[in-house]
């Protein structure tokens, strides 16, 4: 079976290549996207961060992703729940509803909040732009959080309330901190998704609220401008730093946690009798 | 259904209030469910339990009886009928003021909290502070033998140490009636043992009223004050654990809880204990309140029956016939055959001598071991 190591090469180049292809693209000194670079500097990085034409759509991509996010899941995190745990008449309707902007073609759905957020002056707008993601994030969110309250065991529930947790107490005490990787895992999606939406944002943010994805695209089609790779370069590092930091926080957790279980606490008395 | 729809008031409550006896603390009356049409989980049951009794709810699954729990716990609101303790009722008092604890078939320990903080939970919902919590916490597990444990997460705890954490915590706040929900089916069997007589010392040693729910009929007979048989969402006996095992009321009973041999047979004299059959002949027995002539079935134990060699080889009326030995040494199981019937006997002591297979053997037991119940 190793000639399937070697198929995993080309595959391997193939899909890692072009995202690191701007890194050096991002260094280079020539004014327009040739690969190889003739030569290597950081004239482009400057560029990027005096360049208000680039750093307010970077800002806005931040701005709206986080408006998002947080919009989708104060839509997804109640609508799950009840798809989830209430059975009531057109359920499976419900739920395809909810599903719908995942399956229709974005430059469908693109089209139609052009002309439906246009009627109500919404288009170019931040709030326009955040609704029509919002929209497109629902399915994402919702598709996680249904998986995650699937497997939640609600005798848990059961037992905080017999214990004496009113349903409140019930769902921030218990319901919450056990899903809690479940609207985390939500809620980054709906960012991530967001920040890198082109179609819908190049027909509803226009010149007024332009997002990253948006600038990016106009300025290859315009004067294929080597800031973008700056731009990709920034992003990637930011996405493994992302995950870096993620898998340091889950490493130092469980390091933790095997440290509370070995050390016994200085009060407990372990004259255990049982074991 | 989940936590968040519950203790909606019952329908029909006015009508079937518990009547309360001096005697009873736990009162369920007329109490059933049913889901949407489909006939009915639990169909009518009454139960009238004593402050401090230890009471199991035995029976298949399906048959109502963790339906019923999930009731008098608040999980689920009655159809119809109506739960008390001490003579108030509890269907309309919303799950998280009934007092009542719960331990769950798979613990449902929250797993974000270690077993002290698990533990601590419903005593911090009773605003007690963090401090006394923690401390009441850490005296109820070391009652359940797990004062080294305080710190863990469920997930590094085996499955009896978090069965004695969810013991703890449905404990700690002293409620009024402790639930439990088949709390042992996960174990294995030593620990399961283990865990039985544990649940029986805290029980001796609190006082608690418990219901246990179970399908294992020796765990319920092991560890009961008194056993509700239920069958089809009804209870059909609901007794001390002898009387249920001696005298059962129907023949779901005779035939769930233990072995047992059941011949058909005609009353002859009620108050004398004749009965006759087609294939024992004329025997006395036990009888129940049934009149003469009716057709009823005569209940014999494994364990009853007794043998001896033919006195007449040419004897037909209840000779057993030995197909299968398992001999023990010290008891022996025997199958075998009176008429076409199939007979199953536990023999001990000397009898474990005489029955080999093919043997044909004088059958007999003491009257009152055979206990006639209707037909």
């Amino acid at each position: 079976m190793r000639w399937m190591y070697w198929l995993a090469v080309p595959l391997v180049v193939l899909v890692g290549a072009p995202l690191l292809i701007v890194v050096p693209m991002s260094f280079s000194t020539s004014a327009s996207l040739i690969f190889p670079p003739p030569g290597y500097g950081l004239q482009h990085y400057a560029a990027y961060f005096s360049d208000y034409a680039w750093l307010l759509p970077t800002a806005n991509s931040l701005l709206i992703g986080v408006a998002t996010a947080l919009l989708t899941l104060l839509l997804v995190v109640p609508a799950t729940f009840a798809l989830v745990r209430y059975p009531f008449r057109g359920r499976a309707l419900g739920r395809a509803l909810v599903i719908l902007p995942l399956i229709v073609p974005n430059i469908v759905m693109a089209l139609g909040y052009y002309l439906y957020l246009g009627s109500l002056k919404l288009t170019q707008t931040y709030l326009g732009v955040i609704l029509a993601h919002a929209c497109l994030c629902v399915p994402i969110a919702y598709l996680i959080l249904e998986a995650n309250l699937k497997n939640f065991d609600v005798n848990l529930e059961r037992a905080a309330r017999s214990l004496g947790a009113a349903p409140m107490k019930t769902f921030w005490l218990v319901t919450f901190p056990i899903l809690r990787p479940g609207f985390l895992a939500a809620g980054l999606f709906a960012f991530a998704h967001s920040f890198d939406e082109a179609v819908v944002a190049l027909f509803i943010s226009g010149r007024d609220v332009p997002t990253l994805p948006r600038k990016m695209f106009e300025s290859l089609r315009m004067e294929s401008d080597p800031v973008m790779s700056v731009v990709s370069a920034l992003l990637l590092a930011a996405v493994l730093l992302f995950t870096i930091l993620y898998a340091v926080s889950k490493h130092y957790r469980s390091v933790r946690l095997r440290q509370r279980a070995t050390t016994p606490s200085g009060t407990a008395n372990i004259s255990n009798s049982y074991s | 259904m989940s936590a968040f729809t519950m203790a909606a008031p019952a329908v029909h409550q006015a009508q079937t209030a518990c009547v309360t006896p001096q005697s009873s603390y736990l009162c369920v009356s007329r109490l059933c469910k049913s889901y949407d049409g489909q006939g009915r989980a639990v169909d009518g049951v009454d139960l009238q339990i004593r402050k401090g009794e230890f009471v199991t709810l035995l029976g298949p699954s399906g048959s109502g009886k963790t339906t019923t729990l999930s009731m008098i716990a608040g999980f689920e609101a009655p159809s119809e009928g109506d739960i008390s303790i001490n003579g108030r009722s509890l269907v309309s008092v919303p799950v998280h003021q009934r007092n009542i604890g719960v331990v769950f078939q798979n613990y449902a320990l929250f797993p974000h909290m270690t077993a002290q903080e698990n533990v601590a939970f419903p005593l911090r919902m009773r605003r007690l502070n963090t401090k006394d919590a923690m401390d009441r916490a850490k005296r109820a597990l070391a009652s359940v033998g797990l004062s080294g444990q305080l710190e863990k997460l469920p997930t590094q705890m085996s499955g009896g140490q978090q069965q004695r954490v969810a013991l703890a915590r449905a404990l700690v706040f002293e409620p009024d009636v402790l639930l439990l929900d088949e709390p042992l089916s996960a174990l294995d069997k030593n620990l399961r043992e283990q865990m039985q007589l544990e649940i029986k010392r805290l029980h001796t040693e609190l006082g608690m009223t418990t219901l246990f729910v179970t399908h294992d009929q020796s765990e319920a007979m092991a560890m009961s004050d008194r056993i509700a048989v239920f069958n089809r969402g009804k209870i059909e006996q609901f007794d001390a654990p002898l009387t249920v095992y001696d005298r059962p009321a129907t023949r779901f009973v005779a035939t769930f809880i233990g072995d047992s041999n059941l011949f058909d047979v005609v009353i002859d004299d009620p108050d004398e204990g004749r009965v006759h059959s087609e294939l024992l002949g004329a025997v006395r027995a036990t009888s129940s309140n049934l009149s003469a002539g009716a057709k009823a079935h005569l209940m014999v134990r494994p364990e009853a029956i007794q043998f001896a060699p033919l006195r007449d080889a040419a004897q037909e009326r209840g000779v057993f016939t030995v197909s299968s030995v398992l001999n023990f040494g010290d008891r022996a199981l025997v199958h075998g055959k009176v008429g076409q019937q199939n007979v199953k006997a536990m023999a001990v002591n000397l009898d474990t001598r005489l029955v080999h297979t093919g043997a044909r053997l004088a059958m007999s037991w003491s009257h009152e071991q055979a206990y006639v119940l209707a037909g």
